[in-house]
């Protein structure tokens, strides 16, 4: 392969997926974080136990094979890979070789570029180890069996992304597409990457930089790797192919071993897992349970909706926000809901340290509230209190305006009536706007909202104002 | 059956021919059920819940299973006594029980102390011949472990179709070929077992989802017009004479009774089931034994240097020499380079057997030869064998345990000095129905 980018990056991305059970025994995925206390005979390896596969996660790595448009194979085949390591119980682990799941796909950057996706196959997740003192300072190591068996979907990229930056944005597509999928949690699920990243400088000498997690440590990880690479190549250090792991707290990156040849694996075929037919009905099936994409109503959202690009992506990008809006911009004007759905809803949500799904708010709640504004038998004041409360406790929006008496004041005797009473409690204010502060009035209109409990449309208060003090 | 008459028993022959890894003397039966009455042995390799499973090796010295293989639970939960657990070549590599694991006893052949069981299933077969009382082992064939030491010691052995037992709590040696299967004195204790231990387990995703027949009923089926296609090779250059005999006169008889014979070649099996059948179950075997490395469960040394270090003293202290061997040869044909010639030329050749098989079954309802070539040969004449030859000892037994087909073995008699013969029967997959009707007409006449 011949480069020409100033840097070349490729990923393996690792994702474990948001199953309730193991990938091929039924000890649950996560839970107990008592060490070894979610283990059996199968994630221990002891003998004579058998995997038995986790359908789930099948479903769920033929959703993301389905979401970057790869081809699935016509039958899955698992394969062991044999290596001695104390965080391996069975010392081989149970992956994919030969066939994997899916094979050349795409997904594409917030810039639009595609990036190649080379395959995409399932494997089991070793135990984890534990150094007591530090990895480096430890005199001896524990090892906790809860992690053996996890389900994991590897993807390998090909080497087409072009900057820390490019990477870390495949990760934030690639994260967006899994949530969406919903075969992914990042409240309990691990995505870890391993970079392979070559600079031009160096002849495009191969570095692989171990075990990065989440997007933002990528670009971290990559930036310092670049900076390290071409430091290198000034003090004319040669820069050789090797494996270095990732420090995230000290934010550099330290050489583990030099890549002299390929790794030997020596796999074979695993007897003890049939192989599974995945026929084009099974796939199909799967298909037709999938949602509609980010991409695909970020596309929907500007044509149909009309909604500008950059409205129509930061809804599209939140799975519940992107339904939500949907659904009440079938009611609603759909640039009024846009605004609300992505300011108001997000604000009252971050401001209340609350996911949409952890709330009662549903649809309907939405529409009514709207439909309100829209009528303008509320005002946006009084909207977003009602939010506000709705983000705590659910409640009829309609019952509530009319028992808690919040419409629009219409009855323009009693809104005279509190304009004049407020000119009156500011005689200094209005003395000033009278002298041509049109700014002063502002304070007016302040005190109007206070007494009609924010019920006044404040345009309306504005004008009527204006009116009692030029003319009265 | 009065317990402790039987363990006392038990005792006195284990002293005398070493058939036992382990006896139970705590052993009591549970409940009522068609083995209430039973004596069971379990070959080592197969797990019973708390009671020491080694697969004959000293790695695995210690061990207790925290479950009951299906099949062990499955005759338990009939009722039957779980006696203890017999020798075995260690995980299964050998044909005479001699390669046993490091302080493991070789058992003694119940004909002739100076003769080998036969092997793996080695303990299986001689305490089959020797127990006084009602006894059915639970045994397990790779490549020819319950008919050759069958054969050796005279017992009736089946072996079933792949995946007609679950494999669940079975040590693996090679996971593609490994059955567990049954031993007896009589056709109906083997059939009763089958009944019992057969079926499909969620446990193992390779047992077969297929129901199980009445074999009991099928015994006393006659056999006229079934039809028996004799493998020519079976009988030919370098079977022992009087093995041939034995079989041929045993075929002769089958024919007065109405079966039909048809003489069937099998030039693929005859030329590569053997080197097929030792890549694949070499290849498997080096990869299920990676696990035993003194870290979880077994022996253990005290931990020195680096994990590498101690995983190799244990695996060195505790692995014996035949184990060592095949984990070597298995790890070369897997290896990159090497695999494509070896471990995936294999498995399509296994393809190719199959085949053949299954045009011989178009032409014949069951085959039959001798089960191993030999009579069970004497420790002085096993010691000058190499490696190789030991393997030649299996040509007759790999081509059915490659391609998963059920077989049993019958005694057919003995020779002048007195050592038992075995013929083998072949089914074809899931006809272990037509294998038993066949045998027990044998051991009738």
């Amino acid at each position: 392969m011949t480069f020409t980018n100033p840097i070349v990056i490729g990923l393996e991305v690792h994702i474990e997926l948001d199953t309730n059970t193991k990938l091929f025994c039924p000890c649950p995925r996560t839970g107990s974080e008592d060490p070894n206390s979610r283990t059996c005979p199968v994630c221990l390896g002891h003998p004579g136990s058998k995997p038995v596969l986790n359908e789930k996660a099948v479903s769920s790595s033929i959703k993301l094979a389905l979401a970057v448009r790869s081809s699935i194979a016509p039958r899955l085949i698992f394969s062991r890979k044999s290596y001695f390591y104390p965080d391996m119980a069975k010392n081989y682990q149970i992956s994919q070789y030969e066939l994997p799941l899916a094979k050349e796909g795409s997904l594409a950057l917030e810039s639009g570029k595609k990036i190649g996706i080379t395959r995409i196959h399932m494997e089991e997740d070793p135990a984890s180890l534990v150094h007591p003192a530090g990895m480096k300072e430890s005199a001896y190591v524990l090892v906790d069996y809860n992690r053996s068996g996890n389900p994991l979907v590897e993807l390998v990229t090909k080497p087409e992304l072009t900057s820390p930056g490019e990477a870390r944005d495949f990760m934030k597509q690639l994260i967006t597409i899994l949530e969406y999928l919903e075969i992914f949690d990042i409240n309990n699920c691990i995505v870890k990457a391993d970079a392979n990243i070559s600079i031009e400088e160096s002849g495009y000498a191969r570095v692989e930089v171990k075990n990065i997690t989440g997007f933002k440590e990528i670009e971290r990880a990559l930036n310092y790797e670049v900076a390290r690479q071409q430091q290198e190549f000034k003090e004319k250090k040669k820069i050789t192919p090797e494996t270095r792991a990732w420090d995230s707290e000290r934010g550099t990156t330290s050489s583990l071993r030099a890549k002299e040849t390929e790794e030997e694996y020596g796999y074979i075929i695993d007897p003890d897992l049939v192989p599974v037919t995945l026929s084009p009905g099974f796939i199909a099936g799967i298909k037709r349970r999938m949602p509609e994409l980010a991409h695909e109503k970020l596309a929907k959202f500007q044509e149909k909706h009309g909604l500008s690009e950059e409205m129509a992506k930061i809804i599209s990008k939140d799975r519940p926000l992107a339904e939500m809006f949907e659904a009440v911009s079938a009611a609603v004007n759909p640039e009024l809901a846009a605004k609300w759905i992505r300011r108001e809803l997000p604000r009252v949500l971050n401001f209340a340290k609350k996911k949409l799904e952890e709330t009662g708010i549903q649809e309907r709640h939405l529409v009514d509230l709207l439909k309100l504004v829209e009528q303008k038998k509320i005002t946006d004041k009084t909207a977003q209190k009602l939010l506000e409360l709705l983000v705590e406790n659910s409640f009829e929006i309609k019952d509530y305006v009319e028992k808690e008496n919040l419409e629009v004041m219409e009855d323009s005797g009693a809104l005279e009536t509190a304009c004049r009473e407020a000119i009156k409690e500011a005689q200094k204010a209005a003395g000033e706007f009278r002298k041509g502060n049109e700014k002063s009035l502002h304070f007016i209109v302040g005190i109007v909202m206070k007494k009609t409990k924010g019920k006044a449309d404040p345009k309306d208060v504005h004008t009527l104002l204006k009116r009692l003090l030029s003319g009265g | 059956m009065e317990l402790q008459r039987v363990l006392k028993e038990a005792v006195g022959i284990n002293d005398e021919f070493h058939f036992f890894n382990l006896i139970d003397t705590r052993a009591k039966a549970q409940g009522k059920g068609r083995l209430s009455e039973v004596v069971i042995s379990v070959k080592d390799c197969i797990c019973v819940k708390g009671l020491e499973s080694t697969a004959g090796s000293a790695i695995l010295k210690g061990y207790k299973p925290v479950f009951d293989a299906t099949a062990v639970g499955k005759v338990r939960s009939e009722g039957a006594l779980i006696i203890g657990k017999t020798s075995q070549d260690e995980f299964g590599f050998g044909s005479f029980n001699v390669n046993v694991g490091i302080g493991f006893q070789v058992p003694l052949n119940p004909y002739d102390r100076e003769r080998a069981c036969g092997g793996s299933s080695g303990g299986a077969a001689g305490f089959t011949a020797k127990a006084p009382f009602r006894h059915i082992a639970l045994a397990e064939s790779t490549g020819g472990s319950i008919v050759c030491p069958a054969s050796f010691c005279g017992v009736i052995g089946l072996c079933p179709t792949y995946g007609r037992v679950s494999r669940y709590g079975l040590m693996d040696y090679a996971n593609s070929l490994d059955k567990i299967g049954v031993m007896a004195k009589t056709m109906e204790d083997i059939a009763l077992a089958m009944k019992i231990i057969s079926g499909c387990d969620p446990k193992d995703p390779t047992s077969l989802d297929a129901p199980v027949p009445d074999y009991a009923a099928l015994l006393k089926k006659p056999i006229t017009g079934m039809k028996l296609g004799i493998i020519s090779y079976g009988l030919g250059k370098g079977v022992d004479p009087e093995v041939s005999t034995a079989v041929k006169n045993t075929i002769k008889r089958l024919e007065d009774s109405g079966c039909t014979l048809v003489e069937i070649e099998l030039p693929l099996v005859e030329k590569y089931a053997l080197p097929c059948y030792y890549i694949l179950a070499m290849a498997e075997a080096s990869t299920n034994l990676a696990k035993y490395c003194g870290m979880r469960y077994g022996a253990q040394e005290n931990i020195e240097g680096n994990f590498n270090e101690y995983f190799s003293k244990v695996r060195g202290n505790y692995l014996g020499e035949e184990a060592k061997r095949r984990i070597m040869l298995g790890t070369f044909a897997r290896m990159a380079g090497f695999r494509d010639a070896y471990y995936l030329k294999a498995a399509k050749v296994r393809a190719k057997i199959i085949e053949e098989y299954k045009k011989a079954f178009e032409k014949a309802d069951v085959l039959v030869s001798p089960a191993m070539p030999f009579v069970a040969p004497k420790f002085s004449e096993i010691k000058r064998l190499t490696p190789m030859q030991n393997y030649l000892a299996d040509i007759l037994t790999v081509g059915p345990n490659l391609a998963g087909l059920p077989h049993i073995s019958v005694p057919v008699g003995k020779n002048k000095g007195g050592m038992p013969i075995g013929m083998m029967v072949i089914g074809n997959h899931l006809e272990e129905g037509n294998v038993m009707q066949l045998a027990s007409c044998v051991v009738e006449k």
